[in-house]
């Protein structure tokens, strides 16, 4: 039935799916490098966050073009982790929080922006 | 909310929010090899000539140098002025003059009785001071060092009776304000309650500003004098201005007309110097004379009163300082600090352009007669016979380390103290001689009257780091039972902060040892330890991988796996070339040419600081081949010569490596800095016990950016800064010397800023404050600096408060 559903959502060519689309390339973008160097941070006995954060950001593109709902839940389990992380390192320092907590931040923000487009797109189609 | 609004305030909001850190100033000079030379002896102190006369009030204080110093401090160091004794003239003088106080104002301009003070500064050399600490005890863990032998017989020089020196106040009569260069204003009009009524009081433009050959060269660093009712300035090409101190009208200008292919690494002329002839007659010519030494290395006099060349000094005016230096190569000897006069001798150093070769012009220190040009004396730390011109055929020592800061006169004890850099190969040591690892990275006294060292106290063994002493010494009475001890306070690339007895070079504060990490590719042959001092450091803690920053978490893992591939185990990690290394701080400081100020009433030293890494490495000499990376004496006139940033590409020939310096360590692309914020800050310190009283960083994020584009953000964050502050008895602080371009006032007190205002351009000089006509002044250049990516600007521009 998914595949059903994602045949039915490539049909819609609205502007809301092609900002969803947008977003999820922006995340793949991001992400991809992400997970790759947050792999190799570890190989070099650094820190495990961004593998994980990486592979958050990729799971969440997945779920966008899938046009699915989940892409929220996943992504904020991913941010929930990021804000505990950033906290963990380096505190009320906010200079330091700006890489660690504002591109994620505004991606939040885009997402949840994205919700109406998500939950239509998601919705069965039964109707019409 | 719409998406593609959503999605274009994201990129707002990713990139508005960093800033790029312009680079810093690398000033890091040296000079590289030398031959062996006669190694100075380390044992022997032999006081220079003994000529001096009564040793003054103050004890030369033996003390144990690991004591604290248990007192507040000295009330007004300005005066020490105990002993105004006019000792006997050391050595025959070639001009006759008498020791009696003649402070005369530039006789064309005449000044107000009121406003001159003379000071009276005790005029009694101390003759103990000759001889250097006989115990290394300490001193070797100290760093200081023995006072070389130096038996030679006390050369005939042209130095005269101490004389009395203009004090700081109406005037700024000095580079660092006063003789003590404590950039201290004893001046209170302005205070932190009215400082904000502050407004522009004239706006004086040099009309020097670059030409295409000299595009993204300029760095002028300008800090004015003041003396009588003028200031005398100049430009970042040599060209001498004087200005009316109230209105900043033009009087005169004296343009030396130093060609583009001169400029080493930046156009850059810190100040010039001021010398009036004790006995002259008022309507003498010259009798007040205005000295520079410039980017083309020549020491030019111009009389204070209208520009014109003193005839009678050196030719028509000018002294080559390439004389004795060896092959003419432009851009590769050049002077940027203003010269010290001491006792009638002018002392110049140079800067030698950084990591070009081994062979390079000598560091060698000159004086100079301030009134004739005549040569007193020269200074060549790898052979100690030359004391005047080298013989025929012949170069002073080649490669030594070179001094192309500000050095401070003191006119009681008649020594200069220097602060050398290193030498020319800043990043490999393995041939370097005996003489350049004893000499270099150290402050030494040295003895005008002879142009023999006193002492020497080493800030860096074997310094492979380009930390070159790059601050101006602050002179200091420190309270001590009995008296006081004359003392200097000397800040450190590092950011160490020393108090040394200035008679004799011992610390006068306790002294630490940094174990060296293994490691390098010279491993085996480094200095085991380095010295650190155990009163106050500027220095933070050393970097951790969560250290690393960026706009994005993508660019974080960027700096991440950087500094997880270089070789890093903090300060003093050595060099390599298989991998980078990190170097923090970097050779921007800690603390740079703009020095610290002390007020002396309060206690307080005021320290501006980078706390900036860089990323470096060794480039096999293959590779520099390949990248076709040439000296300075091989490069096509018209090449890049001066325009990147110090040591990025720089071919070290005659070593095994070339160096590259990322300096600031910033990512590609966007130009952020991979070190977190702060990266610069402003501290005041308890003179007394060395405790930091506050910190604050240094700079908002106005300027600031991911790829250059500035973010507006008037928030704090602490940018790179360059160049110094002046603290006044009005209870201020000013200082530019940050990235966002900003001119500020800070409550000394509280570390807060109380003020500030938008230059028209970067203001990497020192500022200065002086009164005329009843109204205190603060004036700052707005000159820009390539190195620290600020706008280049030609302005000075001075503020008061509204007329009453």
């Amino acid at each position: 039935m998914s595949s059903v559903q994602a045949r039915s959502v490539t049909r819609k060519r609205g502007f809301g799916y092609r900002a969803v689309v947008a977003l999820g390339i922006v995340l793949i973008l991001f992400g991809l490098p992400i997970f790759g160097g947050g792999a190799y941070l570890i190989l070099l006995g650094g820190s495990w966050y961004y593998l994980f954060a990486g592979a958050g950001l990729l799971l969440t593109a997945f779920a966008l073009f899938r046009g699915s709902l989940s892409a929220v839940s996943i992504y904020l389990l991913t941010y929930l982790g990021t804000v505990i992380w950033a906290f963990w390192e380096k505190g009320f320092d906010w200079w330091a929080q700006v890489p660690r907590l504002v591109a994620p931040t505004v991606i939040l923000i885009l997402l949840i922006a994205c919700m109406p487009v998500l939950s239509r797109l998601s919705r069965p189609r039964r109707r019409r | 909310m719409h998406p593609r609004i959503l999605a274009r305030s994201t990129a707002v909001g990713l990139f508005g929010v960093s800033l790029t850190l312009a680079g810093w100033p690398a000033h890091a000079q040296t000079t590289p090899v030398a031959p062996p030379a006669t190694a100075p002896a380390s044992s022997a102190q032999e006081a220079p000539p003994a000529a001096q006369a009564p040793a003054p009030a103050t004890a030369p204080a033996p003390v144990e140098p690991a004591e604290p110093i248990g007192e507040p401090a000295a009330p007004e160091p300005q005066t020490p002025a105990e002993t105004p004794v006019a000792p006997e003239p050391l050595a025959p003088t070639t001009q006759s003059q008498d020791a009696g106080p003649s402070v005369q104002p530039t006789p064309s301009q005449p000044v107000p009785p009121s406003e001159q003070q003379p000071e009276t500064l005790p005029a009694a050399p101390s003759t103990e001071a000759g001889s250097a600490p006989d115990q290394p005890g300490d001193a070797q863990d100290a760093g200081p060092a023995q006072a070389p032998a130096s038996d030679a017989a006390p050369a005939d020089t042209n130095a005269r009776a101490p004389q009395p020196q203009r004090a700081v106040g109406a005037d700024w009569p000095f580079w660092g304000g006063g003789a003590q260069a404590t950039r201290y204003s004893p001046l209170e009009q302005i205070t932190p309650e009215n400082v904000s009524q502050l407004e522009k009081a004239w706006t004086y433009r040099t009309g020097d500003m670059p030409t295409e050959a000299t595009q993204n060269k300029y760095s002028p660093e300008g800090t004015p004098l003041k003396i009588g009712d003028t200031l005398y300035i100049c430009s970042a090409m040599n060209i001498m201005t004087a200005v009316d101190a109230a209105t900043g009208q033009e009087r005169w200008r004296h343009d030396p007309k130093v060609p583009a292919e001169a400029i080493p690494y930046g156009a850059t002329c810190r100040g010039v110097a001021y010398y009036e002839i004790p006995d002259a007659a008022p309507d003498q010519p010259c009798a007040a004379r205005v000295i520079e030494a410039t980017l083309d290395a020549r020491l030019i006099a111009v009389d204070a009163r209208n520009g014109q060349l003193c005839q009678d000094f050196g030719d028509n005016g000018t002294v080559d300082l390439w004389t004795g230096i060896g092959e003419k190569v432009p851009g590769w000897y050049a002077v940027t600090a203003p010269p010290v006069i001491v006792r009638g001798i002018a002392v110049t150093g140079a800067q030698v352009k950084d990591g070009q070769a081994e062979d390079a012009p000598s560091g060698v220190i000159r004086g100079f007669d301030a009134v004739t040009g005549e040569l007193a004396w020269a200074w060549d730390l790898g052979n100690p016979d030359i004391t005047g011109l080298p013989p025929e055929g012949e170069t002073y020592t080649r490669g030594t380390p070179n001094m192309w800061t500000t050095a401070t006169g003191d006119e009681e004890l008649g020594l200069v103290y220097l602060p050398m850099g290193n030498s020319s190969v800043d990043y490999w040591g393995g041939n370097r001689s005996e003489a350049e690892n004893e000499w270099s990275t150290s402050v030494v006294a040295l003895d005008v009257t002879t142009g023999k060292p006193r002492w020497r106290f080493q800030t860096v063994r074997q310094d492979v780091w380009d930390y070159d002493l790059g601050s101006q010494v602050s002179l200091i009475d420190l309270p001590r039972e009995g008296g006081t001890i004359p003392a200097l306070l000397l800040p450190s690339k590092q950011g160490d902060l020393y108090l040394l007895n200035r008679e004799t070079g011992e610390s006068l504060v306790p002294m630490e040892e940094i174990q060296t990490p293994e490691g390098g590719v010279e491993e085996g042959t480094y200095a085991p330890t380095q010295p650190a001092s155990g009163y106050h450091t500027l220095r933070k803690e050393d970097l951790t991988e969560a250290d690393m920053w960026g706009v994005t978490p993508l660019d974080q893992l960027f700096c991440r796996i950087a500094f997880r591939k270089s070789a890093y185990k903090g300060i003093y990690t050595h060099p390599t070339s298989d991998q980078f290394w990190i170097q923090y701080p970097g050779y921007n400081g800690g603390s740079d040419w703009g020095s610290v100020a002390v007020d002396p009433e309060r206690g307080i030293i005021v320290a501006n600081y980078n706390d900036v890494p860089n990323h470096n490495r060794l480039i096999p000499r293959e590779d520099i081949d390949e990248r076709g990376i040439k000296p300075i004496y091989e490069q096509n006139e018209g090449s890049e010569g001066g325009s990147n940033a110090e040591g990025s590409g720089d071919p070290q020939v005659g070593a095994p490596y070339g160096i590259n310096v990322n300096a600031g360590w910033r990512a590609p692309f966007t130009g952020i800095p991979c070190k977190q914020p702060p990266l610069g800050g402003i501290r005041a310190i308890d003179l007394a016990t060395g405790e930091t009283l506050w910190d604050q960083p240094l700079g908002t994020a106005r300027r600031n950016g991911p790829f250059g584009i500035p973010s507006f953000l008037p928030l704090t964050i602490g940018t790179p800064n360059n160049g110094g502050s002046v603290v006044t008895k009005g209870g201020l602080i000013f200082i530019a010397a940050a990235t966002d371009n900003l001119i500020r006032a800070i409550d000394v007190n509280t570390g807060e800023v109380v003020w500030s205002d938008v230059l028209p351009a970067g203001g990497q000089a020192n500022p200065i404050v002086y009164e005329q006509d009843g109204r205190e002044y603060l004036v700052i250049q707005a000159g820009g600096h390539h190195f620290m990516e600020t706008p280049v600007g030609d302005y000075y521009i001075a503020y008061a408060l509204p007329r009453a």
